[in-house]
C-alpha cells in the first residue's frame, strides 16, 4: 500500500455511530446553566477588593509622606532656631 | 497680539513671587566633601501635610506651637554641611545666595564676621511684616544656609529649642532620603 492509499484510508469519511447526535444534545442539556447573578457578584467582589487595596495603599503612602514631611519640618525649624540663636550669641559676644 | 500681551503679563505676575524665593545654589559640590550634610526642601503642600501630623488633637502644646509656626510658612530650605577639615569650601561659594539676598525687599539685619567665620541674618518684609527669613552661618568646618518663606515670628523661632520637639518615627526605608550622615 502506498502513501496515497494510506492517507485516503485514514481520512475516509465515516458516519458517526447511531444516536451520537442525541447523546451530544442530551449531555449539553444536562449541564447546569450558569447563574448570571452569581457572576456579577464575583465581579463586584473582585472590584471591591481592588478598590480597598488601592485606597489602603494610597492612605499608607500619604501617612508615610506626611510623617516624613513632619519630621523634616521639625528638623529644619530646629536647625533654623539653632543657627538663629548662635548668630545672635555671636553678635552679642562681639558687642561685649 | 492683545492676547499675547495679556499672556505675557500674566506669566510675569505668576513668575514674580517665584523670583522672590531664595534658591540655594552653588553648594551642590560640597555634599561629597562633607562628612555629614542635611538637605531639606519643603514646599507649601509638604508643609501643609507636615502640619497635619503635628499636634492635631491639641493635647501636646509644644507640637501645637510648632504647628502654629508652620502654618504661616510657604517654603523651607535647609542645607548644612559638616566637614572633617578646614578649607573645604570658600566663602565665594555663597555669592550666588548672597546676591539674591541683596535683592529688593531683603534686609541684612545681623552680620558678624570674625576670624574667617561669617554669620548673617536677612529678613524680607512686606507691608511691615516679615515674610521671608534667611540665615547664612559659615564656620571653618561647618556651613549652614537656611531660607524660610512665609510669615514667621523670629522670637517664636528662637524659643523653639526650648520646646520639647516631638519625635515622629519614620519608616526605615525613607529615613535617610534627604540626609547624609547623622544630624547632631
Amino acid at each position: 500500500m502506498n502513501l496515497d492509499d494510506e492517507l485516503k484510508s485514514a481520512l475516509r469519511r465515516e458516519d458517526p455511530p447511531a444516536g451520537f447526535a442525541q447523546r451530544v444534545t442530551a449531555r449539553a442539556q444536562s449541564r447546569p446553566a450558569r447563574n448570571p447573578g452569581m457572576l456579577r457578584m464575583i465581579w463586584a467582589a473582585g472590584i471591591a477588593a481592588m478598590l480597598v487595596i488601592g485606597v489602603t495603599s494610597v492612605s499608607q503612602y500619604r501617612q508615610v509622606q506626611g510623617e516624613r514631611a513632619a519630621q523634616e519640618a521639625v528638623t529644619a525649624l530646629r536647625i533654623a532656631a539653632d543657627k538663629l540663636n548662635m548668630t545672635r550669641d555671636k553678635v552679642l559676644k562681639l558687642e561685649n | 497680539m492683545k492676547t499675547l500681551c495679556v499672556a505675557v503679563l500674566l506669566a510675569g505676575c505668576a513668575a514674580a513671587p517665584l523670583a522672590a524665593q531664595i534658591r540655594i545654589t552653588g553648594l551642590d559640590g560640597l555634599s561629597s566633601k562633607a562628612k555629614a550634610s542635611v538637605d531639606i526642601t519643603l514646599d507649601s503642600s509638604m508643609l501643609h501635610m507636615a502640619a497635619g501630623f503635628l499636634g492635631g488633637d491639641g493635647k501636646d502644646k509644644d507640637a501645637a506651637k510648632l504647628k502654629d509656626l508652620l502654618s504661616g510658612l510657604k517654603a523651607i530650605t535647609v542645607r548644612t554641611f559638616e566637614f572633617k577639615e578646614d578649607g573645604q569650601y570658600r566663602l565665594e561659594d555663597l555669592d550666588p545666595i548672597r546676591a539674591q539676598l541683596r535683592g529688593p525687599g531683603w534686609n541684612k539685619i545681623i552680620s558678624a564676621n570674625e576670624d574667617g567665620e561669617l554669620a548673617e541674618i536677612y529678613t524680607r518684609t512686606e507691608q511691615g511684616k516679615v515674610n521671608g527669613f534667611a540665615i547664612i552661618s559659615a564656620e571653618p568646618k561647618e556651613l549652614a544656609v537656611v531660607a524660610i518663606e512665609g510669615s514667621i515670628d523670629l522670637s517664636d523661632l528662637s524659643k523653639l529649642k526650648a520646646l520639647g520637639v516631638p519625635s515622629i518615627p519614620i519608616p526605615q526605608q525613607n529615613k535617610n532620603r534627604n540626609k547624609k550622615g547623622k544630624e547632631e
